[in-house]
């Protein structure tokens, strides 16, 4: 069941569009949410229900994007490293070498008190302060080795 | 027009023309993956680029128009290495289990990397794999999804031609997976649309798993027998057996769709229950007799008045059978007591053919498409006509036009329309006697109390009826700003008959107002119109001419057999007891007749009661032509021979018109045509070539398969008043009727397919009425009226008409023509958990 909160939210979504489906993004934003991180198979049917789509689409949807975790439940912090070419480049394969050895698991994984996810992701649109990470919903930008340990240090 | 160069031929073709479209028109292929000619372009395989003098980088020619002066190279180096470079990375992580893969020898990949290479790959990386096992999606789609190529076509299909849209593309790049929700097992359309423009052995076939390859099948092309859009398809046999049956792409007007009974069903031919011997009635038991012996029988028992004689064939006979089947009757038995289905009333049909035009020769489909109104009306046709659904479906999504549905039962087709009009069942007169009103107000404005009495009229009839007046001005509206207007008329009319004079003076009344007026019947049986029009009518002959007698219909006939003014009743291809709208008169009338003959495939429960039966042929055993719904006149091809001593109808109803004219009948069915052609001018231009011919230019318009006008006509058109339906709070819904998704009539039960999809009966409500009740889908209720009772499965569906059940009419279980009572509006029943 979404909670009432999320129902708000995707009512409010559905405000801004010409069409219910155009707030799929929106509503599956805020089930995500609602869920602590990720989503699961009845949040689908019931965006797809309040939406009127088919529950695939919705699912096809959430698929389609990294920032949806379907049926991966993820810590309080999720991090998602950029690996693409730029990031690549200027030494994100050994930041996140680093960060496995620092949290002591490895990429996909989640530490066991729950505390943080450490995920990849494509290009997340800021190549010119690679390398970079996404952290929830915050940009972290020009990392060093330093600033991660920094960062992680900083997530309770 | 644009004159473009191709592989430096110049050709001219019309604006808009994809690259890939005029290529293939200067005569070269290019190979593709995910374009298909009535799906939405999404340019994503990359298979086929071409290289544009002047641009840099390599186009997809199926999405890329033309434009004037364009030089185009579909075959240099470039081109070729891309092709190869494409498939290559199709190949990185392809399962290449073709020794195993049901697609092995027609697979677009097998045949592309064959001509287009690369022979040798040069990926090392372990392989991507979706699953490690095939898996099912539902009891006739079995899925491997390590042989996608990621075309989407079945996920396009699904949305844009079948209006299912249970099947999403799921991740993305080369994880990206074409299934369903969760791999759920699908309850869909399972009409395998999705398997058939399948290029590779992703989406399969379950019932033809593993069975055969498929240069072991003989194959014949011929036309469905299950419904009256008239599609076209390949069945295919392997050692006297029914494997398979496929559309062909840009072939016929559905060209690769099918519904789940043309694509599945055909498997009732070859079942082991099959009539294999003519039976002859001693001492009341039926026994195994030779054909010699039932046609000196049958001879014995012709009375020589014909008034006692009555015949009854089936609408799913060829044209040439139904012709020598009404020239038997008319010329030999000199007997006008004829007629083609145990269902309507023979002047129901006589008004509903002169309502529909149906006189003045075929209409297409695709014609009635281009206008700027269409109405559904009378028809559950995502149920009875899936393809036609499929092709309005496609085509309304394509332009701007009005798409109105009149049904009381919400369908699959609701989503494509711009105005759906719930109408009480039964209640299409009042419905557009309505719109007539509404459409005229004008003309009766200020007039006084001629105003007063039509806007009188106009609220009784819109209650009556059971809509809002909103819903019928706003149809009104549509159809004056329409310079033309399409009505697809579906079997309710004939159900309920006293709506086809309205149906009548709409068709008037927008013509009169100079608009282009369209009428397609939407028929259910796959040669109905071809009945009619070869004259199996009790008072019309070939091409709807008026019979010099009047004979009986069904319903007289029984009536007569009953009273004993009948002796003789020949039934070829029907089965009355169970088809006929109220068993208790069929069951009792059969059982007291003096001398019944059936010829059938099957022993159906009309045969039990025979005292002579023929086994007649399956449509894939014989050959002839079908008339749909439009006027089409298409072939329809044998692939087998009868099982045992059973033979084609022609042969049968010929010998026994020979026992008593040795001249009786043409040798076979080239030479019956002939004889039509040259007796029928609706059919003198009908020729067998049509059926040959592949569609150009992705056209699935052949128009010169319909059939022509008859001329001046004298079809009457009676008024039927029809007793209203008891309505009470005992029993509160409405019962509707008619065809299910998966079954049409008796012979689709026979399938084991198709049973396997839905064998028992469901009752259908609207979900307002099952919540009132506190009752859910899937459970089991009691569906009672006065006369009858029966416990079936509850679904629910969204949209429907509050306070209607609706019943397929064709299960064992719940024969519904026990609920229904002769010449009475729908039957009122009750629903409560069982
Ligand atoms: S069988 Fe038809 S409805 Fe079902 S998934 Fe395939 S295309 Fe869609
Ligand atoms: S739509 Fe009708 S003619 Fe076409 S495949 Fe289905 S039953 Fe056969
Ligand atoms: S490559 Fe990392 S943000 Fe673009
Ligand atoms: S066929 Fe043109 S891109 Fe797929």
């Amino acid at each position: 069941m979404l909670s009432e909160e999320a129902k708000k939210e995707i009512e409010k979504a559905l405000r801004k569009y010409p069409n219910k489906r155009s707030a799929v993004m929106d509503a599956l934003r805020s089930a995500q949410k609602a869920r602590g991180g990720h989503l699961e198979k009845a949040d689908m049917d019931e965006i797809a229900v309040i939406l009127e789509m088919q529950s695939v689409e919705v699912n096809a949807a959430a698929a389609f994007y990294t920032m949806y975790n379907i049926d991966k439940p993820v810590g309080r912090h999720h991090i998602q490293v950029c690996r693409n070419i730029s990031c690549s480049l200027l030494g994100a394969e050994h930041l996140i070498k680093h960060m496995e050895r620092t949290l002591n698991i490895k990429t996909g994984e989640t530490t066991p008190d729950k505390r943080i996810t450490l995920s990849t992701v494509e290009c997340l649109g800021s190549c010119g302060t690679a390398p970079m990470m996404q952290i929830n919903d915050d940009f972290h930008e020009n990392l060093t080795e330093a600033k991660v340990d920094e960062i992680l240090k900083g997530l309770k | 027009m644009v004159t473009v160069k191709i592989n430096g031929k110049e050709i001219t073709v019309e604006d808009n023309t994809l690259i890939l479209d005029a290529a293939r028109h200067a005569g070269y292929e290019i190979p593709t993956f995910c374009y298909q000619a009535d799906l939405v372009g999404i340019g994503s395989c990359r298979m086929c680029l071409v290289e544009i003098e002047g641009q840099r980088k390599l186009q997809p020619s199926c999405v890329t128009p033309v434009l004037h002066g364009m030089a185009i190279n579909t075959e240099t180096p470039t081109v070729m290495s891309a092709r190869a470079s494409m498939l290559e990375f199709l190949l990185a992580n392809h399962a290449l289990d073709c020794p195993v893969c049901d697609k092995g020898g027609e697979c677009e990949l097998q045949d592309m990397v064959y001509k287009y290479g690369p022979h040798k790959g040069r990926h090392a990386e372990p392989k991507f794999k979706f699953q490690e096992k095939d898996y099912a999606l539902s009891p006739v789609i079995i899925k491997n999804s390590n042989r996608c190529v990621q075309c989407l076509k079945c996920v396009r299909v699904c949305r844009e031609v079948v209006g299912a849209n249970v099947l999403g593309a799921l991740g993305r790049g080369d994880h990206q997976e074409e299934t369903s929700f969760f791999r759920h097992f699908l309850d869909c359309d399972q009409d395998g649309n999705c398997i058939e423009v399948c290029p590779v052995g992703c989406f399969m076939r379950l019932p033809y798993r593993y069975k055969t390859r498929p240069w072991d099948l003989k194959g014949a092309d011929t036309i469905c027998q299950w419904c009256a859009t008239g599609c076209r398809m390949v069945i295919e046999e392997r050692d006297g057996v029914l494997i398979r049956s496929k559309a062909q792409f840009g072939v016929g007007l559905n060209s690769e769709t099918l519904c789940a009974r043309g694509r599945f069903g055909n498997d009732s031919m070859t079942r082991a229950e099959r009539l294999k011997t003519p039976l002859v009635r001693r001492f009341g038991k039926l026994e195994p007799a030779s054909w010699q012996e039932a046609l000196a029988v049958i001879k014995d028992n012709v009375p020589s008045d014909g008034e006692r004689i009555g015949g009854i064939a089936s609408p799913r006979l060829t044209n040439e059978e139904l012709y020598l089947f009404q020239k038997l009757f008319r010329n030999v038995f000199g007997s006008a007591n004829i007629d083609s289905s145990a269902r309507w009333d023979p002047d129901a049909v006589e008004a509903f053919i002169k309502a529909a035009s149906m006189d003045a020769g075929g209409v297409s489909v695709f014609d009635c498409m281009e206008s700027e109104t269409v109405i559904v009306i009378g028809s559950q046709v995502s149920d009875e006509n899936p393809v036609t659904d499929y092709i309005i479906r496609r085509i309304s999504a394509g332009r701007r036009m009005n798409l109105v549905i009149a049904s009381p039962r919400a369908m699959k087709l609701d989503s494509s329309a711009n105005l759906k009009i719930r109408h009480t069942a039964g209640k299409a007169g009042a419905l557009l006697e309505s719109v007539i009103l509404s459409f005229n107000s004008a003309r009766v404005a200020g007039t006084g109390g001629l105003e007063d009495m039509a806007s009188g009229r106009l609220a009784s009839v819109t209650s009556e009826a059971g809509v809002d007046g909103e819903a019928v001005e706003s149809l009104a509206r549509k159809l004056k700003s329409s310079g033309s207007v399409a009505i697809m008329a579906g079997t309710d009319f004939l159900r309920f008959p006293e709506g086809i004079a309205k149906l009548g003076l709409l068709k008037d009344l927008l013509k009169s107002s100079g608009k282009k007026v369209s009428v397609l019947p939407l028929l259910d049986r796959a040669n109905q119109r071809g009945a009619w029009e070869m004259g199996v009518h009790p008072s019309l002959g070939p091409a709807y001419a008026r019979a010099k007698q009047k004979g009986l219909g069904t319903d007289e006939m029984l009536e007569a057999v009953s009273k004993g003014a009948l002796d003789f009743l020949y039934i070829a291809g029907s089965d009355v007891a169970s088809m006929y709208p109220d068993e208790g008169v069929a069951t009792a009338a059969l059982g007291r007749a003096r001398f019944l003959v059936v010829q059938d495939t099957f022993m159906t429960d009309t045969a039990k009661f025979a005292h002579v039966v023929l086994p007649g042929a399956a449509f894939g055993e014989k050959e002839g032509t079908f008339t749909n719904q439009e006027g089409r006149a298409q072939a329809i091809r044998r692939l087998m021979h009868p099982p045992g001593k059973a033979k084609p109808d022609l042969d049968i109803i010929r010998a026994i018109g020979e026992r008593f004219d040795p001249s009786f009948g043409p040798k076979n069915f080239v030479l019956a045509l002939d004889e039509i052609r040259s007796g029928n001018r609706m059919y003198s231009n009908v020729s067998l070539a049509f059926n040959n011919k592949k569609n150009s230019d992705n056209r699935l318009d052949s128009k010169e398969a319909l059939v022509q006008g008859a001329g001046a006509s004298d079809l009457e058109a009676k008024e039927f008043a029809q007793k209203p339906s008891a309505e009470s709070a005992e029993y509160p819904f409405r019962l509707i009727t008619g065809n299910h998704l998966f079954h049409s009539g008796k012979g689709t039960m026979r399938s084991e397919t198709l049973s396997g999809l839905l064998k028992a009966a469901v009752v259908e409500i609207s979900e307002e009425d099952a919540a009132s009740l506190g009752l859910k889908n899937g459970d089991r209720v009691r569906v009672k009226s006065k006369d009858y009772a029966a416990v079936v499965t509850l679904r629910t569906a969204r949209g429907s008409k509050n306070a209607h059940a609706f019943l397929a009419e064709n299960f064992e279980d719940c024969p519904v023509n026990r609920f229904l009572r002769r010449g009475e509006g729908p039957p009122m029943v009750s629903i409560t958990r069982a």
